[in-house]
């Protein structure tokens, strides 16, 4: 029973950690708060269901859900970088757009892949793969995404990418077109997030309109509780810690449920811990500065 | 080499804080010419600047470099031609960023950036030669954090990468009116040590009066985005501070005021 539990949180974390390093993608290295996240979530769920129910082969319908979310990433990027939106806004106009894509696309507000060929199924037919199919795949995918993340990020336009995030004014001057480089990280970021999306529909073996949202909450709380713990010295350091912050953040949930909360009160405690993480180097200087300018009129 | 023509840039057109910031400003340079800029708070003088490196379109008039007419140009398709450094330190280099990671992104200002591993072992190599001349003790640290760094050191490896890959064009913005006197002075000296070695093109604001007319070979006056005073040759040779203001008075019909000036 425990041990069922345990694989479970296990091939769920590595599966939201391919969102989490989507988020990463934006948060940090591009510094751009994408809310577009719910619903390209959504939407890499929705397209590799739909397409698999209708006879495509799961891993090209894999591939597509990757390429869905490109596109919602790059309309996000166009509407900030060409019609000069703000960022918050245009991950919510694209947010809003794709719920009613998602409907479209997957024409009712859920299908159900029970009996139908997935990756997972596909892949637990390999020798010593019956058990832990899901688990390897998921493991698998997740170290050959923060590989090719880690070495891309190190290449010349890598290096563009995260200047832009840190710099815009100075890597401009040295030639870049941070437009693009925005746009590009956008869709990488979103294409990571529709990814894992058709991941978990795929384990779960159903699509739901509404299984994106709070998706972004979710992914800043597992990349700062991979921060706070792991540390973010270097890239490489950073990027793991983003994937067990992804892995950490499952388990939280599943211990939170095993003992006894709803799961419909997640959301709130997500939100209480992104609120912490976020408040608490603001409390910390309040505290800092407080007790200092005790000590200053003891002094006195 | 750079041909200002009549250009005209005008803030907030249309509005009651409607300002004429560069008033059909004409500038010519020769190449190899080191120009020093000074003038009054809110004369244009960055402001022109930011023209030619091209943050924003101007309203009317030309700029070319070379020939090559680059008015419509966005800037990071004029990085090629142009390098600049900033008066704030933290401007000019990417803090999260390691002193290798902003050298190599100087390296290939102007070119583009492509999906190849960024720095190899030749790069690291001419990296520390250059980092060295800076005298710093730098170039041990190819792989630190540029946040880890002072202003002056930030400013200095700014400098270095304006200057890695030789620009057409260099722009400095009175880089070391943040830096403390000395580290000022030392970022001065490596100014004039790059410009001269690689015979550069350079266009510098300075608040320092006595700077302005040693560095050089050529002194404008900006007044109300007009360029109001052209001293070169022997006339800048024999030109003194006290003097310079007089001309400059008598020019303008006003006193130089600026809340950064050093008159000596
Ligand atoms: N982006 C902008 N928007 C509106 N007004 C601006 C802008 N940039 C500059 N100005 C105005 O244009 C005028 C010229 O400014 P500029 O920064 O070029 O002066 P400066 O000669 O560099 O002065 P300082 O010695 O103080 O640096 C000023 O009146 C300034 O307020
Ligand atoms: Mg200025």
């Amino acid at each position: 029973m425990f041990a069922q539990i345990a694989l479970g949180t296990m091939e769920q974390g590595l599966m939201y950690a391919i969102m989490v390093l989507g988020v990463y993608l934006t948060f940090r290295i591009l510094d751009y708060a994408d809310l577009s996240v719910d619903g390209s979530f959504t939407l890499g769920a929705a397209t590799a269901t739909t397409m698999i129910v209708g006879g495509t082969d799961p891993w090209l319908a894999t591939g597509m859900a990757f390429i869905a979310g490109t596109l919602a990433g790059l309309f996000t990027g166009i509407l900030h970088t060409k019609f000069k939106i703000t960022p918050l806004l245009s991950g919510i106009l694209t947010m809003t757009a794709l719920y009613s894509i998602n409907l479209r696309v997957m024409g009712r507000a859920n299908i159900s892949l029970l009996g139908s060929q997935t990756i997972f199924s596909d892949f637990s037919k390999l020798p010593l793969m019956e058990e832990y199919g899901v688990f390897a795949l998921s493991l698998i995918s997740v170290i050959l995404i923060g590989s090719v993340i880690y070495f891309f990020l190190q290449t010349e336009l890598g290096l563009a990418l995260r200047a832009t995030g840190d710099n815009e004014l100075m890597i401009r001057s040295l030639g870049v077109n941070t437009d693009f480089m925005k746009i590009l990280g956008l869709s990488l970021s979103n294409g990571l997030v529709a990814l894992a999306g058709s991941y978990v529909a795929q384990k779960l073996q159903f699509a739901d309109a509404s299984m994106g949202i709070g998706m972004i909450i979710a992914g800043l709380a597992s990349v700062i509780i991979g921060e706070v713990l792991i540390g973010t010295s270097s890239i490489g350091r950073t990027i793991i810690a983003v994937i067990c912050g992804g892995i950490l953040y499952r388990v939280i949930i599943a211990v939170v449920l095993q003992l006894g909360l709803e799961a419909t009160d997640l959301k709130l405690i997500t939100s209480f811990i992104v609120i912490t993480a976020l408040v608490s180097p603001t409390v910390r200087k309040k505290i800092a500065s407080w007790s200092a300018g005790v000590a200053g009129k003891e002094a006195q | 080499m750079l041909n200002v023509h009549e250009v005209l840039k005008t803030f907030n057109q249309g509005t009651i804080n409607q300002k004429i910031a560069l008033d059909k400003v004409c500038l010519q340079l020769l190449p190899n010419d080191f120009v020093t800029i000074i003038g009054s708070n809110g004369a244009g003088k960055s402001t022109l600047l930011n023209a030619i490196a091209g943050n924003f379109l101007v309203d009317s008039g030309k700029i070319s470099i070379e020939g090559i007419d680059i008015t419509r140009l966005p800037a990071h398709k004029r990085a090629g031609l142009i390098s600049r450094v900033f008066q704030d330190p933290l401007s000019g280099t990417a803090a999260s960023m390691t002193i290798e990671e902003n050298l190599i992104m100087a390296f290939r200002r102007g070119k583009v950036r492509r999906l190849r591993p960024a720095i190899g072992s030749k790069e690291r190599d001419l990296f520390r030669v250059e980092l060295e001349k800076l005298g710093l003790g730098l170039e041990n640290r190819l792989t630190h954090r540029v946040s880890l760094l002072s202003g002056g050191q930030r400013q200095a490896l700014t400098l270095l990468m304006a200057t890695l890959e030789k620009p057409k064009l260099l722009l400095l913005d009175e880089h070391t009116a943040a830096l403390d006197p000395k580290t000022a002075e030392k970022v001065l000296e490596l100014t004039c040590g790059v410009t001269e070695q690689q015979k550069l093109t350079t266009l510098m604001i300075t608040h320092n009066l006595d700077h302005a007319l040693t560095f050089g070979n050529r002194t404008i006056m900006m007044h109300e985005g007009r360029v109001i005073l052209d001293i070169k040759g022997i006339e800048r040779t024999d030109m003194t501070i006290s003097r310079l203001l007089e001309m400059f008075e008598k020019a303008s019909g006003s006193h130089m005021n600026n809340d950064r000036m050093i008159l000596a």
